[in-house]
C-alpha cells in the first residue's frame, strides 16, 4: 500500500515506519494517524516482521498535532472526530515497538513515543507536553503515561509548565532507554529491534503484554495473568527449541509456533 | 532621526575563524544590557554559521572583560530587583554560556587582559584559553557580597580543583595568568604583542582540521561530563561508528597510507 505521510520499510525480520511530513515537523494530522495505524495493523499481521522501529527521521520526531486544523473546532467536532482515540491501534500493537527520537517529541509526538515499548533518543532530542500553553491538556495518554514512568512530580512539572526536557533528563526520569549521537539514533534502534527479533516471538509478545498489564491491573491480577502466560508458553514449539538449544549449547531457531 | 546603536560586540569571519570581540574598551569591556543582547546574537550566529569552523572570543583594549556593568546595575537599567539579577542569569547568560560550551566547534578565549566575574565565566566556558602574562582571572563576587554565578561553581572546580576554586570564591583575590597556566586553566601564555598572531595560528590550524572529528570530541566531552564511565564509553563507540563512516575518515586513512597530508 502506498502512503503519503509515512514511509514503511520492511527489512525482515524488522520494519521501520518513518513519519514523513518534514515541512510541518511531522505534525500529526488525521490522515497521518490513519496511515500510521493501518500500516501498523499490516505489520502486526505480517509474520515475517518481529519488531518495529517508529521514527520521525534525522531532524524531528513529531512536534504535535496540527494546531491550524484544530484552532476553531468545537468540543463536539473534536469528540465526533475523536482524533486522540484513534491512537488505540498503536498502543495495542502486539509486537515490540521501539521509538527512535531525534529533535522534538512534543505534545502528541511525545505521547506517541510514550506509547512505544522502548525509546532511543538522540542527544538533541526534547520531550514535552506544551498543550497547556494553548489552553488544553494532552489528549493521547500524556497525563497517564508520564506519571506511570517518570512519577507524579516530574509529570506535573512537564504538564503544568509546558517546558520540554532534554534527552539526558528524560533518560534520568526513566522515559528514555539510551541517549546516543543523533546521526546514530535510527541505526541503534534498528539494531535493538534486530536483537529482539531474534527472540522467540510468542515469548516477546507475552512479555510485552505482561509488562503493560502492570500499568492496568492490581498486582494479584497481574501476577495471575503472568503465571498463565508463563504456563501457556510451555505449549509452544519455541519453548522446547529454546530449552533444548540451551542444553545442547547451540543457538535456538524460533518460528513463532 | 535614526539613532545609531552602539556596537558593544564586534563579529567578523575570516578564513573559517569567527572572531567575537567585546568592544567597550573605555569600560574594560563591562557587560551591560545592550552588550548582553549583542553577545547573545553573536554567540547564536557562531553556533549556526557553518563558515565559522572555529570561534575566538576576545576583548578590546586592556581587559578581556571586567564583568557585569555594575554602574548600570546600580542605576537600575533592567536589574532593579534581586529577581531581575536571577532572571538575567537564567534567561540571558545561561543560554550564552551553554552555547559556548556545547556548540560543536572549538571555541578559544584570547585573554588579552583580566577576566573578571561574568567575564571569567566567559573565558572559562571556552574550550581553550590563551592569555597574556598580565591577564588574570578574578571571581570578584564576594567583594560586593555576592556568591559565584555564571557557571563558575561548575567550571572552576573541574578546571582548577575545588581547593583553588574555593580560595578564589572566598578571598575574591585574582588567579594570575602564571598560576592559572601552571594549573592548566590557561593553555598558553603569550606576550601581548604576539597574542593575536598566536591565537590566529592555532585557530587556523583547528579550522583546517576535519570538522566532524572536532565536533565529535566536543559532543563526547559534553556527554561524558554528565554521565558514568560506562555511558561515556558507549556514547563514544557510537560516535566513532558515525565518524568511521565519514568521508573525513576515508580521506584521513588514504592520506596516512599514501604518506601525504589529508585534504580538508
Amino acid at each position: 500500500m502506498a502512503y503519503e505521510h509515512i514511509l514503511v520499510e520492511i527489512e525482515t525480520p524488522i520494519a521501520t515506519v518513518t513519519l514523513n511530513r518534514p515541512k510541518v515537523l511531522n505534525a500529526l494530522s488525521p490522515d497521518l494517524i490513519h496511515e500510521l495505524t493501518s500500516a501498523l495493523a499490516d505489520l502486526d499481521a505480517d509474520e515475517s516482521v518481529r519488531a518495529v522501529v517508529l521514527t520521525g527521521g534525522q531532524k524531528v520526531f513529531a512536534a504535535g498535532a496540527d494546531i491550524g486544523d484544530m484552532a476553531d473546532r468545537s468540543a463536539v467536532d473534536q469528540l465526533s472526530r475523536d482524533q486522540t482515540g484513534r491512537w488505540a491501534p498503536l498502543a495495542g500493537f502486539s509486537k515490540p515497538l521501539i521509538a527512535a527520537v531525534n529533535g522534538y517529541a512534543l505534545g502528541g509526538g511525545c505521547e506517541v513515543a510514550l506509547m512505544c515499548d522502548m525509546i532511543v533518543a538522540g542527544e538533541t532530542a526534547r520531550f514535552g507536553q506544551p498543550e497547556i500553553n494553548l489552553g488544553i491538556i494532552p489528549g493521547a495518554g500524556g497525563t497517564q503515561r508520564w506519571p506511570r514512568s517518570a512519577g507524579k512530580y516530574a509529570a506535573m512539572e512537564v504538564m503544568l509548565t509546558g517546558a520540554p526536557v532534554t534527552a539526558q533528563r528524560a533518560c534520568e526520569l526513566g522515559i528514555v532507554n539510551k541517549v546516543v549521537p543523533a546521526e546514530m539514533t535510527i541505526t541503534i534502534a534498528k539494531r535493538l529491534a534486530r536483537q529482539i527479533a531474534e527472540k522467540p516471538p510468542l515469548a516477546a509478545r507475552m512479555a510485552k503484554e505482561a509488562v503493560l498489564k502492570a500499568f492496568e491491573a492490581p498486582l494479584a491480577e497481574g501476577l495471575a495473568s503472568e503465571r498463565k502466560s508463563f504456563y501457556f508458553l510451555f505449549a509452544t514449539e519455541d519453548q522446547k527449541e529454546g530449552m533444548h538449544a540451551f542444553l545442547e549449547k547451540r543457538k535456538g531457531v524460533f518460528k513463532g509456533r | 532621526m535614526a539613532t545609531e546603536v552602539e556596537v558593544h560586540v564586534h563579529v567578523q569571519t575570516h578564513d573559517g575563524i569567527g572572531l567575537i570581540r567585546l568592544n567597550r574598551p573605555e569600560k574594560m569591556n563591562a557587560i551591560g544590557a545592550l552588550t548582553r543582547q549583542q553577545l547573545a546574537e553573536a554567540i547564536k550566529q557562531a553556533e549556526r554559521d557553518e563558515a565559522m569552523r572555529v570561534v575566538v572570543l576576545t576583548g578590546s583594549g586592556r581587559a578581556f572583560c571586567s564583568g557585569a556593568d555594575v554602574t548600570e546595575m546600580v542605576q537600575g537599567a533592567g536589574m532593579r530587583t534581586p529577581e531581575d539579577v536571577g532572571n538575567v542569569l537564567r534567561n540571558e547568560y545561561m543560554p550564552m554560556l551553554t552555547r559556548l560550551r556545547t556548540m560543536s566547534k572549538p571555541v578559544i578565549a584570547a585573554m588579552n587582559g583580566p577576566a573578571i566575574g561574568i567575564g571569567a565565566s566567559f573565558a572559562l566556558a571556552c574550550d581553550i584559553r590563551i592569555a597574556t602574562p598580565e591577564s588574570y582571572l578574578l571571581e570578584a563576587f564576594v567583594n560586593i557580597g555576592l556568591a559565584p554565578d555564571g557557571g563558575v561553581s561548575w567550571l572552576l572546580p573541574r578546571l582548577a580543583g575545588t581547593g583553588i576554586a574555593y580560595e578564589m570564591f572566598f578571598t575574591g583575590k585574582p588567579l594570575s595568568a602564571a598560576d592559572a597556566h601552571r594549573l592548566g586553566v590557561i593553555n598558553r601564555l603569550v606576550p601581548a604583542d604576539r597574542l593575536e598572531q598566536e591565537v590566529r595560528e592555532l585557530a587556523g590550524q583547528l579550522a583546517a582540521q576535519p570538522r566532524g572529528a572536532l565536533a565529535g570530541a566536543k559532543r563526547a566531552v559534553t556527554h561524558a561530563l554528565e554521565s558514568t564511565f560506562e555511558q561515556a564509553l558507549e556514547f563514544e563507540s557510537y560516535l566513532q561508528e558515525a565518524q568511521a563512516a565519514s568521508p573525513e575518515f576515508a580521506e584521513g586513512v588514504q592520506a596516512f597510507l599514501a604518506r601525504r597530508a589529508a585534504k580538508k
